[in-house]
């Protein structure tokens, strides 16, 4: 007769040998190393919670201590490979296989450990597309996750922080995984649940807080001119000519330029409840001055940002909070506004080709993506539509019924023409690609394909790539807002001149815009301590970002 | 969309004195158009140690000297461009700043005003520097005694440090904004010799209420406290010019006894926030968070806080 309970009959014996480390759920510290070992089995899928924000660091330090000769052959299943220890498991032979989304301070040597062949990648995903795969294929077998306090029952509080939480744990607990949740505190009453307890199998009471990395904070002090022209640009040639109301922005300065535009300059050109009201976006500190001159509606966040817990706490009716006032956000379902609910995304990219796709991983770097070729794709299910959307669908063109077009999402490249070092943004050809060759990868890594991307912002002008007809039309238009990189002085300069009389390129001063007025003095906040003083004090930024 | 037109204000006075460079900041501080330069930029006197390090220089070598009018008064002023190599003193740096005091001995201008923002001394060129500053350290001593005040104006991203904050003990008055930094040896440098226990220089906060324009001012080390705005340090050094005490025997004895007081009352604190607790400060903590206008009437409140520092 067919068994149809062995995943279960195993998840209760890894249970049954975990027990002697716990006092009901309950693990201190010093034990997690015992527990790990007793309920990991080699070749599992392990998710080990951590992405561009939070990270179970206690349990992941836990995890590269286990021994190898009882641990190994781990598949890893997690959004970020951020802390050393994410890598450390590797090097040690406790992981073999890994499938991701991000990878941001640990870029240089996830590149050298996969030429090395330390890793074995399964392929770097979009947050959304590896949320789906724990439910198809790709299904833990043990999730390591982190909260900020729990009852001994395990019913669990996230914090502001949530993030991937309920997603991990619903593919795991609810598929005969076993959950382990590292916590600040254990608590008599949690201040609200977030996971119930039944769906969290021990607790381990970490030794200091989780770690949380303050990874949307940009210094308006730091915001150049040219990134303001550009802002400049964006607002007029594109938030204001298609009426962008709901939105989500990447991270960088040229977007943290944009928010704080929004109070000055957009307010001047009277564009304030127009556009720019519904967002789907982490509690970006450069949005206060925007938020407090009564801009924005709503925001739904992925994550939280460190310092905004008092300032949130504040403006329920703009942020998304629960029962005990403290922000409720969530990755998942973000993500998920991002690609359905939103007209545009603008973000930032290290390189981008003549066609237009676009990647963040050089040959030495191998970042994964955040949320942006999520966030910055068409999507093919959308069915409502919006004033943006088929405005921007009929610059797109297309044949047959009107009513049978779809419109289009909005997906804006914002870069300087020449990045950090002097590096050149515009390139003949990706790096991804000679990395994809080196690994022998069936797909280079690109962030946000060419057929995606909508417009292109520089300090030279905008390239508005929906108009464009032919490929070739398409590759001036690149060239023509590349400025003096090798791509923009290899431009035909005729017909960059028609591309520009057509609409497709515009310069500043087609927008009306002086570049001379692109000036600092336009910044709602030029300073972080400007930002404190419009959240009325409640923002608390950390140490690093102080100058006061 | 229909879009509104845009318009940009431009008065000077609104600018922030932190964000502008050393000549905006000549140019709103004096009287419109009255500022004429003293071997400006098209005279081409650059440093002459710089190319052997490869190093590119500047027209004016980072010091912008002249004259100009006050409210009226006719005044001298030096505004160091702390953007050039951090605003730090090279030789023609330092010798345009000994130039322009000797000038005041014979123009007797109703006051000289000096825009410190500088790191200290330029590496490349020390010796040079070194000496500048004991020049202009001993210039300054010259044209108090023949009663004209030398005013210090602070509030630039470079601070005032290393030979820099010398020269700033030696002027009349001070004047300093929260982003102004006072100190000689700065953050990275205690750190470097003293341990990240002594002084963490990463921990912004602590660099701020040690040695930022608040600190100074709560501990008189600076006379005057100002927003961040050209015009607020217009008001400012007219204000103080008018209180410049003489520079005698009486004044060097009291603020000699000033100094051994302070040491004596404070020198077991180990943070600004107690110094700031002894001197009556009812929360302590809420100090490097206060706008202007709140440690303003925190100063009112103080009964120490009108200090005659020199």
């Amino acid at each position: 007769m067919t068994d149809w309970r062995q995943e279960r009959t195993a998840r209760d014996a890894r249970i049954a040998r975990a027990g002697p480390h716990a006092d009901g759920k309950v693990v201190p510290a010093a034990k997690a190393v015992d527990l790990l070992e007793a309920i990991l089995q080699p070749g599992d899928r392990v998710c080990l919670e951590g992405d561009n924000q939070k990270q179970a660091d206690c349990l992941a330090r836990a995890l590269s201590a286990c021994d190898p000769a009882r641990v190994h052959d781990l598949h890893m299943v997690q959004s970020g490979i951020v802390l050393p220890e994410h890598l450390d498991v590797f090097e040690q032979g406790i992981a073999r296989r890994l499938d991701y989304s991000y990878s941001g301070p640990q870029g240089a040597r996830i590149a050298k450990m996969l030429y090395g062949g330390q890793i074995e990648l399964g392929a770097v995903h979009t947050y959304l597309e590896l949320f789906a795969r724990y439910f198809i294929d790709l299904t833990p077998n043990v999730a390591l996750i982190a909260g900020v306090s729990a009852d001994r029952d395990g019913n669990l509080y996230t914090g502001p922080n949530t993030e991937d939480t309920p997603t991990v744990v619903e593919a795991t607990a609810f598929k005969n995984g076993v959950v382990v949740a590292q916590v600040n505190a254990i608590v008599d009453k949690v201040p609200r649940v977030d996971i119930p307890g039944d769906r969290i199998d021990f607790v381990v009471e970490a030794d200091r807080p989780f770690y949380v990395e303050p990874l949307f904070t940009r210094d308006p002090a730091a915001v150049t001119e040219t990134q303001i022209l550009m802002a400049m640009m964006a607002i007029k040639g594109i938030y204001a000519e298609y009426g962008i109301r709901r939105l989500n922005h990447g991270i960088g300065f040229g977007t943290a330029a944009i928010e704080l535009l929004l109070p000055t300059y957009a307010e001047r050109l009277g564009l304030k409840g127009r556009i720019a009201t519904h967002w789907a976006l982490n509690p970006h500190p450069s949005l206060i001055p925007a938020i407090e001159s009564g801009w924005v509606k709503q925001i739904h966040c992925f994550g939280s940002e460190v310092g905004m817990d008092r300032y949130i706490r504040a403006r329920p009716d703009v942020f998304f909070t629960g029962s005990d006032g403290s922000l409720r956000s969530n990755r998942a379902f973000c993500q998920t506004a991002g690609l359905y609910a939103c007209d545009l995304f603008i973000g930032s990219t290290l390189q981008i080709d003549l066609q237009g796709h676009s990647s963040t991983v050089t040959t030495n770097r191998v970042a994964g993506f955040g949320g942006a070729p999520n966030m910055g794709s068409d999507p093919h299910g959308r069915r409502h539509p919006s004033d943006t959307w088929m405005k921007a669908g009929r610059e797109a063109g297309g044949e047959g019924d009107p009513a049978l077009r779809r419109g289009r999402k909005l997906v804006v490249q914002l870069v300087e023409t020449f990045g950090d070092k002097l590096v050149p943004a515009f390139v003949e050809k990706l790096d991804a690609l000679e990395l994809a060759r080196k690994l022998k990868l069936e797909l280079a890594p690109v962030m946000i394909y060419a057929d995606d991307v909508t417009h292109i912002v520089t300090e030279e002008g905008i390239a508005n790539l929906l108009l464009c007809r032919t490929l070739d039309e398409r590759e001036q238009a690149i060239r023509g807002v590349a400025g003096y990189t090798e791509v923009g002085r290899g431009r035909d300069k005729a017909m960059v001149e028609r591309l520009r009389q057509r609409g497709i390129i515009r310069r500043p001063e087609d927008l009306g815009i002086e570049p001379l007025d692109a000036d600092r003095s336009l910044l709602a906040a030029k300073s972080i301590k400007d930002l404190v003083h419009w959240s009325g004090g409640l923002y608390e930024p950390p140490a690093k970002f102080r100058n006061w | 969309m229909a879009l509104k037109p845009v318009t940009f204000s431009a008065d000077p006075g609104d600018q922030s004195w932190y964000e502008a460079s050393a000549r905006a900041r000549l140019a709103g501080l004096l009287d419109a158009e009255s500022f004429q330069e003293f071997i400006g930029p098209e005279q081409r006197m650059m440093s002459p140690h710089l190319p052997l390090f490869d190093l590119p220089r500047a027209f004016d070598d980072g010091m912008i000297v002249g004259r100009g009018r006050l409210d009226g008064q006719a005044v001298l002023a030096a505004a160091q461009e702390g953007r050039f190599m951090g605003g730090a003193f090279g030789e023609i740096h330092g010798a345009k700043l000994v130039g322009l005091l000797r000038a005041a001995l014979a123009e007797a201008p109703a006051a000289l005003l000096i825009l410190f923002d500088t790191g200290g001394v330029r590496l490349q060129e020390a010796n040079a520097g070194e000496t500048a500053i004991a020049e202009v350290m001993r210039a300054i001593a010259q044209v108090r005694a023949a009663g004209i005040p030398v005013i210090g104006l602070i509030g630039g991203r470079a601070g005032c440090y290393g030979g820099g904050g010398l020269i700033a003990g030696t002027c009349s008055r001070l004047v300093v904004s929260e982003s102004g930094r006072i100190s000689v040896s700065g953050p990275e440098v205690i750190e470097t010799n003293k341990g990240a226990e002594e002084f963490d220089s990463r921990d912004r906060a602590l660099v701020w209420r040690t040695m930022g324009g608040k600190h100074r001012r709560l501990l008189g080390g600076a006379d005057a406290f100002v927003g961040d705005t050209i015009g607020a340090f217009r008001d400012a050094a007219l204000t103080q010019i008018a209180k410049a005490p003489a520079f005698d025997l009486a004044t060097l004895e009291a603020e000699q006894a000033r100094l051994e007081a302070r040491l004596a009352r404070f020198g077991d604190c180990h943070d600004a926030t107690e110094v700031w607790g002894r001197l009556g400060v009812n929360d302590p903590d809420a100090v490097p968070g206060m706008t202007t206008e709140a440690f303003d009437a925190l100063l009112a409140r103080l009964p120490e806080a009108p200090h005659d520092a020199r």
